[in-house]
């Protein structure tokens, strides 16, 4: 049920996120480019971080 | 006439305190995104040494916000005090994103950025993640406001002049905040401010290493400072592309200073890449060129001829000539609104209103009816912002971002091979690049203000026209006030902030002395594990 809730929450922004680009396409690209990419931008920060972890424990697992 | 010494003064005056704000603005709308990512890691991964990094970094945000918003305030008053012919001309149009600003989108930081520094133990995780999103989202939707402001003043959208009330009114709000100038203007800053935080960052925790103090944060702060760096810095380059080539296409004249083009030539034109340009001989008395670059850099075609400077001045004196009809229609609708003579011939020359009004500055009595070709000439002159300054001002500015590119490319492939903490050089170099982006930041202020002038509003409003009738006096005094009241916020920052950085991460707060044990090897400060939170 959880990860069924998740996917509808999920499915919905990406809907709220198509429907907004085609709204914002013509007018506003640039300020949904903003949008876009900074949530792009802080989501790789994120993940390089996440990484790291994981980058760590392998090598304390190997040394 | 307003002395012209008052119109330099004001302008240094509202130069400078725009100048000491924008050293706040940028890393408050970086560091607030970038907390959010760290925020983002700990929210997802439970690890406790993220929380430590947002608490850490967003007490350095929270000192620089405070000082931000201080030194920002005024700013706007000074529009009243200094600008009151502009506030009055424009105010319209230029008040309503600001007070959307102030209602919207200040409050909204103001309030949740209390949230986010006293909320850690009164909300949930999520909650609180939301809460530093929010503020992150206040941040940039205030300097969004202020940049809808700014791009109506560079390319004046949604706007029209009332002859009747004889000042400019708002026509279409969506036409104002949709302008590609103030679109391009606000992706441009806010990324810029991306990069400043992402040096900051990566510059302190660099070091951090080389000291060996909190090496488990300052490696996680340096690897997420260093993607989110290198994708903003790529995005600013990009979108500083996008920026002249919008900017170009509202204002030519800012576009052949930037270049130093003094004659309109055949497509492709050649690039300067450097050069010395001489107002007062429309040259350069030397230049560096790259042929064929110019023309696909500015016009994205191979075919698409560049004006210069020449050729705009000439449209200009040809335009003033045109303006001048419709400034002789406004003496006479002041007096008698319902004239529909006058009106019929202010409507025909209305787009040229502004380059009438330049002229009057020049013309006997500032009567233009009575203006000779000599002061056409030499209003026409005005139209060419100062080339120098534009010119190497922004090379200045792309030598930056460029120089950080090539460091943040850097720091990712030292960072993903994890032993950043190795290339100890590259740790050295790290904190002295702090300055870079703010550097780049101001020179890019300069740009787009320098190469506005001699206009408020962009073909509107001549500059010489904007400014309130002070004394000289009065002027030097509040320039000096400003001065010293604003450096020492810089003192005080740079104290705080030195201050807090030596102090380093409280890596406990708020939370009993952990036991050490081995489980938590994924950060293991200095040989000390810690323990990973349990959530």
């Amino acid at each position: 049920m959880k990860t069924l809730i998740q996917f509808l929450i999920y499915l919905l922004i990406a809907v709220v996120v198509i429907v907004l680009g085609i709204i914002l396409g013509d007018a506003a690209s640039w300020y949904f480019a903003w949008l876009v990419g900074t949530v792009m931008i802080v989501l790789i920060s994120a993940a390089g971080g996440a990484l790291l972890d994981t980058q760590e424990e392998e090598k304390n697992k190997a040394g | 006439m307003i002395n012209d010494t008052v119109v330099e003064l004001s302008r240094w005056q509202f130069a400078a305190t725009a100048l000491y704000h924008f050293l706040f603005v940028p890393l408050t709308l970086g560091l607030s995104f970038m907390l959010a990512a760290m925020e983002t890691v700990y929210v997802t991964t439970g690890k406790k040494i993220y929380r430590d990094m947002t608490m850490f970094w967003g007490k350095l945000f929270l000192i620089n916000f405070a000082l931000g918003v201080a030194t920002g305030l005024t700013m706007e008053f000074e529009f009243g005090t200094n600008w009151s012919f502009y506030s009055s001309f424009v105010g319209d149009i230029f008040g309503a994103p600001l007070a959307i600003e102030g209602l919207m989108a200040f409050f909204m930081e103001s309030t949740f950025v209390g949230l986010m520094a006293f909320g850690w133990q009164r909300l949930s995780k999520g909650q609180h993640l939301i809460v530093t999103y929010l503020v992150a989202l206040g941040s940039n939707l205030s300097a969004l406001w202020i940049l809808v402001a700014n791009g109506f003043m560079q390319d004046p959208q949604g706007a029209s002049f009332n002859p009747v009330t004889m000042r400019m009114e708002l026509t279409n709000f969506a036409a104002l905040i949709f302008s590609h100038d103030a679109q391009a203007k606000f992706v441009h800053t806010s990324i810029a401010g991306y990069v400043t935080a992402a040096i900051f960052v990566a510059g302190i925790s660099a070091w951090y290493m080389l000291r060996g103090k909190h090496i488990e944060l300052a490696k996680r702060s340096f690897r997420m400072a260093a993607l989110f760096g290198v994708l903003a810095t790529a995005g600013v380059i990009t979108l500083g592309d996008a920026l002249g080539f919008v900017g170009g296409n509202a204002q030519p004249s800012k576009l052949a200073a930037m270049e130093a083009m003094w004659q309109t030539e055949p497509a492709p034109a050649p690039f300067n890449v450097a050069a010395w340009p001489s107002q007062s001989e429309q040259r350069n008395t030397w230049a560096l060129q790259i042929p064929y670059v110019l023309t696909p850099l500015l016009t994205h075609t191979l075919t698409k001829e560049v004006p210069g400077i020449q050729e705009i001045e000439a449209q200009a004196a040809q335009r003033i000539k045109n303006g001048i009809p419709a400034v002789e229609a406004l003496k006479v609708l002041s007096s008698d609104p319902t004239n529909a003579q006058a009106l019929a011939q202010f409507k025909a020359h209305e787009k040229d209103l502004g380059y009438g009004f330049l002229v009057k500055r020049y013309a006997a009595n500032q009567d233009v009816s009575l203006a000779t070709d000599a002061d056409i000439a030499k209003a026409a002159k005005d139209t060419i912002p100062e080339v120098a300054a534009i010119f190497w001002t922004f090379r200045i500015m792309v030598a930056l971002g460029l120089i950080m590119l090539a460091y943040f490319i850097l720091a990712v492939i030292y960072t993903l091979r994890n032993n950043v903490q190795n290339q100890r050089w590259f740790l050295k170099i790290a904190p002295w690049m702090i300055p870079v982006p703010f550097l780049a930041c101001e020179t890019g202020w300069l740009v787009a203000e320098l190469g506005r002038q001699p206009w408020t509003v962009y073909e509107m409003l001549p500059t010489w026209m904007s400014a309130s009738s002070h004394s000289v006096g009065y002027m030097v005094f509040s320039l000096t006030g400003f001065v010293l009241l604003y450096s020492v916020f810089i003192a005080v920052e740079m104290y705080l902030m030195v201050k807090f950085i030596r102090q380093g991460p409280d890596e406990h707060p708020h939370a009993p002395a952990q036991p050490q044990t081995g489980s938590g090897g994924a950060y293991a400060p200095a040989g000390v594990m810690m323990k990973r939170e349990e959530n």
